[in-house]
């Protein structure tokens, strides 16, 4: 009843099984829901806390309406609103500014704020007050304040820059770091998955069971495989869900230069899980207990995390050389590359070779990794060194046997 | 037909696998016994595929078991083991498929097995979530789920109690008759001896015997008779062919143990019996499997050593 069954068919069913049995655990839900929140609640956060545009401003004097429409018309223009507020004295604005009511009062000659005078708010009402003033000054000195302000009307200096820096790179660079972020989250997730599978069909003992009818081969592609498409397709479900709600609450102007970072996370995922997912196989594949895992993925989880923390010095610094070898060598690359690569600023052949070196890297670790894997996944019992996993393939395998 | 031939598997120093030749015909149970470490789960691993031995071969109607030959075959492993959160149902189908069966076919093949196996209610519940003995039919059901041309079984018996072996033993049967070769291995020798057309007993990785039940009684060796007469000891002296491994003194008379040379006719030992008195007791006495065992075992040369450094490394493996 049993027919042939290709490397292909094979890996296409483990793949499937993989695929199926993660989408009906609950666990994977909940940190797709958790993953789906936190990125919501970075994106609604600055909209609950940090309306930062309008500010409550008081005036005072003879000259208080000039100064407040003055202030109005200098605010339209950078977005900013400005809500009049009304209080008989000083001593009544000044406990109202005390009381964080009021951002600023504005008597005469003096702004009264809290702390300190917001850099924004702070050029608008000087401009304002510089105008009314001088208005008035040039009224007293017999001029005629419409002439002056015609003279002075000049048209800016046109910036003509040699290398112009991309004014969307800023938001793409972002928007990459914050899928860095995620990005590392989903690395690590899954890779952690395959490690648990592993280390399940040992601890289980069905893997002997399953290798007797396919090749270690097609249970490792297949396993890698399948995980990682689940990986891909939730990362690419984060990443709609945050692009959609950025746009909703205004947070990024979604256009198609947005893709762009998005699409730099996406690549760097395959690239990353292909690298990390090997080492992990084949650190899980040592050990036959879950108590015994940690022990050996430690050195490849901390990789990841040296990787996570460089990605932050990229973010700040992404012209640096420093950086410019984190986005270029791997395994750094896996979660440093999109930052700065998403800028638009790293030159073409920067990219190439990062990718060159990345797919040479994964070349090597998937050889070297199944090598290791099937060495060692059918000896039961104590860890595995790598050496006798390394030179242990299915030939010598089993020395447990009876 | 399935065939070992002269397969040889070492680790290390010690050779675990010496040079074994055995087959099993289709249709034919064949019963591998031996102490712990004598090689048989080494050699069972070969036979599917999982290790590859150091020199001989496997065959398949002929010709070298290849990996789509093998798929064909069934197999439980000693070390039992499905995935324990995965349901039954979906399991089993996913191991059918594994071995080449198609979707559809898989899953009407996994609704009879369980429904054979009274365990149709039970199907979309997890490994985990069922008892032992449970466990033990989803584990032979992962074995039978792709209709296989040859069963290998380490230990299937094990663990089982009396009715669970009755059931097992029954269902093997079934397809035995369809005319599905198995082999199996076992400590329970009397449900060797009972279910096994062939038995292979393996020591040091070497087959020290092997053939039919019936077979290893007879082959090299003397016809043994039991007598209990009213007599007086010595009563069957001066028989030629007959000589006396025991004679002792009871109640009754005597009870004696005899063993007969070939050509002698155990009727003229009877009539002499009865000359020297009444007769209470008279039957050939055929060595059990199981004395058969020790006594193929204690021959192996290099037996107590093997067994020692065996032990050894079956310690190491459950820790």
């Amino acid at each position: 009843m049993s027919a042939p069954l290709s490397f292909t068919a094979a890996t296409r069913t483990v793949a499937t099984r993989e695929l199926t049995e993660r989408l009906r655990d609950k666990s994977f839900w909940m940190s797709t829901v958790i993953t789906l929140v936190i990125l919501g609640a970075v994106l609604f956060m600055p909209k609950l806390f940090g309306d930062d545009n309008t500010f409550t401003v008081a005036y005072a004097g003879s000259g208080a309406d000039a100064v407040a429409d003055a202030a109005d018309a200098q605010a339209k223009p950078l977005g900013m609103t400005l809500k009049r507020a009304e209080h008989p004295d000083e001593a009544a604005a000044r406990k109202a500014v005390a009381d964080g009511k009021l951002d600023a009062y504005v008597g005469a000659n003096k702004v009264i704020v809290k702390n300190e005078l917001d850099d924004q708010l702070g050029i608008v009402l000087q401009n304002a007050h510089r105008q009314v003033v001088s208005t008035e000054q040039l009224h007293q000195q017999g001029l005629d304040p419409g002439a002056v302000q015609a003279a002075q009307t000049v048209t800016p200096l046109t910036v003509d820059a040699l290398e112009p820096t991309d004014p969307k790179a800023e938001q793409r660079g972002q928007v990459a770091f914050i899928g860095s972020i995620v990005l590392y989250g989903q690395i690590i997730g899954y890779c952690m998955w395959v490690a648990f599978g592993i280390v399940e069909e040992k601890a289980s003992r069905v893997v002997e069971l399953i290798l007797s009818a396919i090749s270690t081969k097609a249970l490792l592609a297949g396993k890698i495989l399948g995980i990682g498409l689940l990986g891909f397709l939730q990362l690419t479900l984060i990443a709609t869900f945050g692009l959609f709600l950025g746009n909703a609450t205004g947070m990024l102007q979604v256009s198609s230069d947005l893709l762009v970072p998005v699409g730099f996370v996406l690549l760097w995922f395959l690239l990353g899980y292909a690298f990390y997912s090997a080492v992990f196989a084949a650190s899980a594949a040592r050990v036959s207990r879950q108590e015994e895992l940690q022990n050996v993925i430690g050195p490849a989880n901390m990789l990841i995390m040296v990787s996570f923390f460089a990605s932050f010095y990229v973010n700040f610094n992404p012209d640096s050389p420093i950086s410019r070898l984190l986005g270029m060598i791997p395994p750094f690359s896996a979660l440093c590359a999109p930052v700065r690569m998403a800028r638009g600023t790293a030159p073409w052949w920067e990219t190439g070779l990062a990718l060159g070196l990345m797919l040479a890297a994964i070349g090597f670790l998937v050889v070297a990794g199944a090598r290791i894997y099937e060495g060692a996944i059918l000896r039961m019992g104590a860890k595995i060194s790598l050496k006798d996993a390394w030179f242990g393939g299915r030939r010598r395998a089993v020395d447990a046997a009876a | 037909m399935l065939e070992l031939r002269a397969v040889t598997k070492r680790y290390g120093d010690r050779l675990a696998v010496d040079n074994l030749s055995l087959s099993v015909e289709p249709g034919k149970m064949f019963g591998f016994v031996g102490t712990n470490g004598a090689g048989k789960t080494t050699t069972m691993r070969i036979l599917m595929g999982v290790l590859e031995p150091d020199a001989g071969s496997v065959c398949w109607n002929g010709r070298p078991a290849d990996a789509d030959a093998r798929r064909g075959f069934g197999y439980m492993p000693e070390e039992r083991g499905l995935y324990p959160k995965m349901r039954i149902r979906d399991q089993l189908i996913y191991l059918a498929r594994l071995r080449g069966t198609s979707p559809e076919k898989a899953a009407s093949a996994v609704d009879e097995l369980l429904a054979e196996f009274g365990l149709s209610e039970r199907a979309q519940d997890r490994v985990e979530q069922l008892s032992l003995g449970n466990q033990q039919r989803v584990q032979l059901a992962a074995a039978l789920v792709h209709e296989p041309t040859f069963l290998v079984l380490d230990e299937p018996f094990s663990g089982l109690d009396p009715v669970g072996v009755d059931a097992l033993a029954h269902i093997l049967d079934q397809r035995v008759r369809r005319g599905v070769g198995v082999l199996f291995s076992s400590h329970q020798l009397d449900l060797v001896e009972r279910l096994c057309d062939a038995v292979g007993i393996i020591g040091a990785g070497r087959l020290v015997a092997s053939g039919t039940v019936e077979g290893l009684r007879t082959k090299g060796r003397l016809r043994r008779y039991r007598l209990l007469v009213s007599a007086s000891p010595g009563w069957s002296q001066g028989l030629p062919g007959v000589s006396v491994v025991a004679d002792d003194r009871t109640p009754e008379g005597t009870a004696s143990t005899l063993e007969l040379a070939d050509g002698v006719d155990p009727q003229a030992l009877l009539d002499t019996a009865r000359a020297a008195g009444s007769v209470h007791e008279f039957r050939p006495l055929s060595p059990s499997l199981t004395e058969l065992f020790r006594e193929a075992v204690s021959e192996s040369p290099s037996n107590g050593q093997a067994d020692a450094a065996s032990d050894l490394d079956a310690e190491q493996v459950v820790a």
